[in-house]
């Protein structure tokens, strides 16, 4: 009896010896759960600079050039990029926030303005010390650089981030469809009625196969230029105070310094607005007539492709668009860009994009040592060297970036800040994808139907954006 | 037979009080338990040997499915934006989802989807499974076959951004042959009721391949004898069809009604991609809202809350298939 209980207590030892072991590493495993993350991939916890960009891997080759010259100034910072391929801005955000969760943050993120405060509330570190203490250098940048474009990377009146590149929605018009409807170039302060006859104009002039009036329904060049130039928005905008410093710092004499605060708020919705409405009523009376389409969620990657067929009269877009018409065969004289058309104001809309430093990086200091290089004209010029987009320096929109692509009146392009100085960022709070979200589920309801669905739509877009603001606030 | 527990066929009479006859009882016990351990130690082996195959399915499958499944269910009892700590919230996260008239709205879709998808999927693949089975040569069923299965091997994504392409109101292909025979430009992608056709439409064409197959397979297994039993009997063309085909593919029809409607269930790719949910919440899916909670809102408690939701209806669905299949399901 004892001896077969022997046995069996034998057998136990044997598999308990092999159940501990395999408790063993589960425990293992869970007692360094805190200390396992990304990093610990090897080849992945390196201590060089890791700098997110949205782009493809060609795109991060694109910077190779900078990073040489970045290096050769600071040989013991080693520079990595790495390219995140996204649709648009708010995916790219949600894959630096994949790497976030993951515990392989990067130490840089390139940030449009549509994550600007979302990455200023919760995961950049503001720049304002080192701006302060690098200020003899950063005075030649600010110079070069429309206040505006600064002013959209305060957050509660310090600075996270500086603009390396921006556009404004202006509106691309086709000469050839100009030419054909018998239209001349607008005159710099023309109206929206102004715009709405010319439409017509080409509308008469090709009645099929051609659209006078493409626009996307996206947060950029969308509904909101037209809000801006009705001085409205589908948010309330405040500015919260501070800012100061940099104001007064690199600022004092520029003309529209009365204007700067620190930084912009959007904390209620307005789509309730009498303008909001007079403004989507308007829209919805070009699509109705024929004039414009009705927007397409997500649409614009085809637009490229249109214009330069022809098929398309105007577009609201920014200075990222010569280079890919160029592209696509379109020459210097067969397009040409104009302010955005007046209503109560011509505020335009701009979107601008930067480097940001985020908190749980290795080294900021190496990391503000590469933000600050990369505003250098030096790096700008070998990071921008054809008009892909804006680059934020006044200086380096010139002649010379334009040659032989066009447009005849690139000047627009800067002249927008200098003209019209309240021409405001993208209106992107922290909570911008839900924002982002509740604006375009309704705005092809809102233009597509009679003026009770358009009503429906905007009291649908009012009560979605209290929703969104609520959230996460 | 013995021979290979030794020790094991003499107890050690380590035990004072036992009596001759108990330990002749223990002796006999012990060698039948000697005689058993070699078959013992086989069986053993055999199990240990399995259980080291199925060890990286168990793992994977353990990794990447029931661990998931688990941490979401907790998850939906959290509040958690990926940057911050989870805070527990009890079931604050089922109450505003439930309440949230984008996800009810979404709920909605889904179901209907399900209904108008699935009965278009298993109908079009039955249609032309019978087709293909019975009135094409044996050369031609073969590329049918591919033909079919054919748009399922393609990325989802693709697939919409070119159908997107497609049905474009002012450029689009379909509206410029529409327009070939007077129709004027529809607004496939910007009405609610021409975004939904137009996703329904994309999903059938990409996913009835999959039914098509099952159905060719069910179609191949019905004995001819039976066919010919029919036509004695006087059945022709669709009665046969009606009476013979239906309900000795039922089987089928249930493996290919369950899948259709758990995928149909879990449809994403096609709105998000055509559409983007709208115009409006025209186009917007479960999986649509939960996508938006998790990975742009960052709201990864409610995510997982709507995650939950969407596994009991699918489970209760199955269930209800499962029950009613007892009634129309017939095995031969």
């Amino acid at each position: 009896m004892t001896g077969a209980t022997h046995g069996h207590l034998r057998e136990i030892t044997r598999r308990t010896a092999l159940g501990a072991l395999g408790a063993g590493i589960i425990g293992a495993t869970v007692a360094s759960w805190p200390r396992l993350s990304g990093t610990d991939i090897p080849g992945r916890g390196d201590n060089s600079l890791s700098i997110a960009i949205m782009g493809t891997a060609a795109d991060a080759a694109a910077r190779q050039r900078a990073i040489d010259a970045f290096t050769r100034l600071h040989p013991e910072i080693k520079v990595k990029v790495q390219a995140i391929q996204a649709v648009d801005w708010k995916d790219f955000f949600t894959k630096i926030l994949t790497m976030v969760a993951a515990g392989t943050p990067p130490d840089v993120v390139y940030v449009a303005t549509e994550g600007a405060q979302l990455f200023a509330e919760k995961l950049a570190h503001p720049l304002d010390e080192y701006v302060r203490r690098d200020a003899a250098d950063m005075a030649e940048f600010f110079a070069d650089v429309h206040p505006s474009l600064v002013e959209a990377f305060m957050y509660k009146g310090s600075l996270y981030q500086l603009p390396m590149d921006w556009n404004a929605a202006n509106m691309y018009y086709n000469t050839t469809a100009f030419a054909q409807a018998g239209l001349e170039r607008p005159a710099d302060d023309w109206t929206h009625v102004d715009f709405r006859n010319s439409l017509a104009a080409m509308r008469k002039a090709r009645t099929s196969d051609f659209t006078p009036y493409y626009w996307t329904n996206r947060l950029f060049g969308g509904v909101v230029p037209w809000l801006y130039a009705n001085d409205t928005s589908f948010l309330k905008e405040t500015r919260s105070a501070g800012g100061d410093w940099l104001w007064d710092g690199f600022y004092a004499n520029d003309p529209s310094r009365s204007l700067r605060s620190g930084g912009y708020q959007w904390l209620e919705p307005n789509a309730d607005d009498d303008r909001v409405f007079e403004s989507f009523d308007y829209l919805r009376g070009l699509v109705k007539d024929g004039l414009g389409v009705r927007p397409e969620e997500g649409g614009g990657s085809s637009l490229v492709g249109l214009f330069a067929s022809n098929r398309i009269g105007t577009t609201p877009a920014g200075g990222y668009w010569v280079q890919g018409l160029h592209e696509a065969g379109m020459g210097a004289s067969d397009f040409d860009v104009q302010f955005f058309p007046r209503w109560k104001t011509q505020r335009h809309q701009f979107g601008t994009a930067g480097y940001a430093i985020m908190k749980t990086a290795k080294d900021k200091d190496a990391a503000w040592e590469w933000i600050k290089f990369s505003s250098s004209r030096e790096a700008m010029e070998l990071i921008f060297p054809n008009p892909v987009t804006t680059p934020a320096r006044r200086s380096m929109v010139n002649e010379r970036l334009y040659a032989g692509k066009g447009p005849a009146h690139w000047k627009v392009f800067y002249d927008t800040l200098d003209r019209f100085p309240t021409t405001g960022p993208i209106p992107a709070p922290p909570q911008q994808a839900a924002v982002e979200t509740a604006l375009m589920k309704n705005v092809s309801l809102a233009v597509s139907g009679d003026e009770r669905q358009l009503k429906q739509a905007l009291a649908s877009m009012q009560r979605d954006l209290e929703l969104a603001l609520r959230r996460q606030s | 037979m013995s021979t290979t527990t030794p020790r094991r066929e003499r107890p050690k009479r380590t035990d004072k009080t036992a009596t001759p006859m108990a330990a002749r009882v223990a002796g006999a016990k012990s060698q039948k338990a000697g005689a058993a351990h070699p078959r013992h130690n086989g069986r053993h082996s055999q199990r240990w040997l399995a259980w080291v195959f199925l060890a990286p399915t168990i793992l994977g499958m353990g990794l990447f499915t029931l661990i998931p499944i688990v941490a979401s269910v907790v998850l939906a009892f959290f509040r958690w934006d990926i940057i911050s700590a989870p805070t527990f919230v009890g079931f604050d996260n089922f109450s505003e989802v439930v309440q949230d008239p984008t996800v009810r709205v979404s709920f909605v879709n889904t179901i209907l989807f399900v209904v108008v998808a699935v009965a278009l999927q298993l109908g079009l693949a039955l249609a032309l499974a019978i087709m293909v089975q019975e009135k094409m040569p044996a050369w031609l069923r073969v590329f049918f076959r591919s033909a079919f299965f054919f748009p399922l091997i393609l990325s989802a994504a693709s697939v919409s951004i070119f159908m997107r392409y497609l049905f474009n109101e002012q450029f689009g292909v379909v509206n410029w042959f529409l327009s070939l025979v007077g129709i004027p430009a529809v607004p496939w992608l910007t009405t609610p009721g021409g975004s939904a056709a137009v996703v329904i439409l994309v999903y059938v064409w990409q996913n009835f391949g999959f039914s098509f197959l099952l159905f060719i397979g069910g179609l191949a297994s019905i004995p001819v004898e039976t066919y010919e039993a029919a036509s004695i009997d006087g059945a022709t063309g669709w009665r046969k069809h009606l009476h013979v085909t239906l309900p000795l593919l039922s089987p089928t029809t249930l493996v290919a009604s369950v899948m259709a409607i758990i995928s149909a269930l879990q449809v994403f790719d096609q709105p998000y991609v055509l559409t983007r949910g709208g115009p409006g919440d025209s186009t917007r899916t479960a999986v649509m809202v939960i996508f938006e909670s998790a990975f742009q809102r960052l709201e990864f408690g409610q995510a997982s809350a709507i995650g939950v939701l969407l596994t009991l209806i699918i489970m209760a669905i199955t269930a209800a298939q499962f029950r009613l299949s007892k009634r129309f399901v017939f095995y031969q």
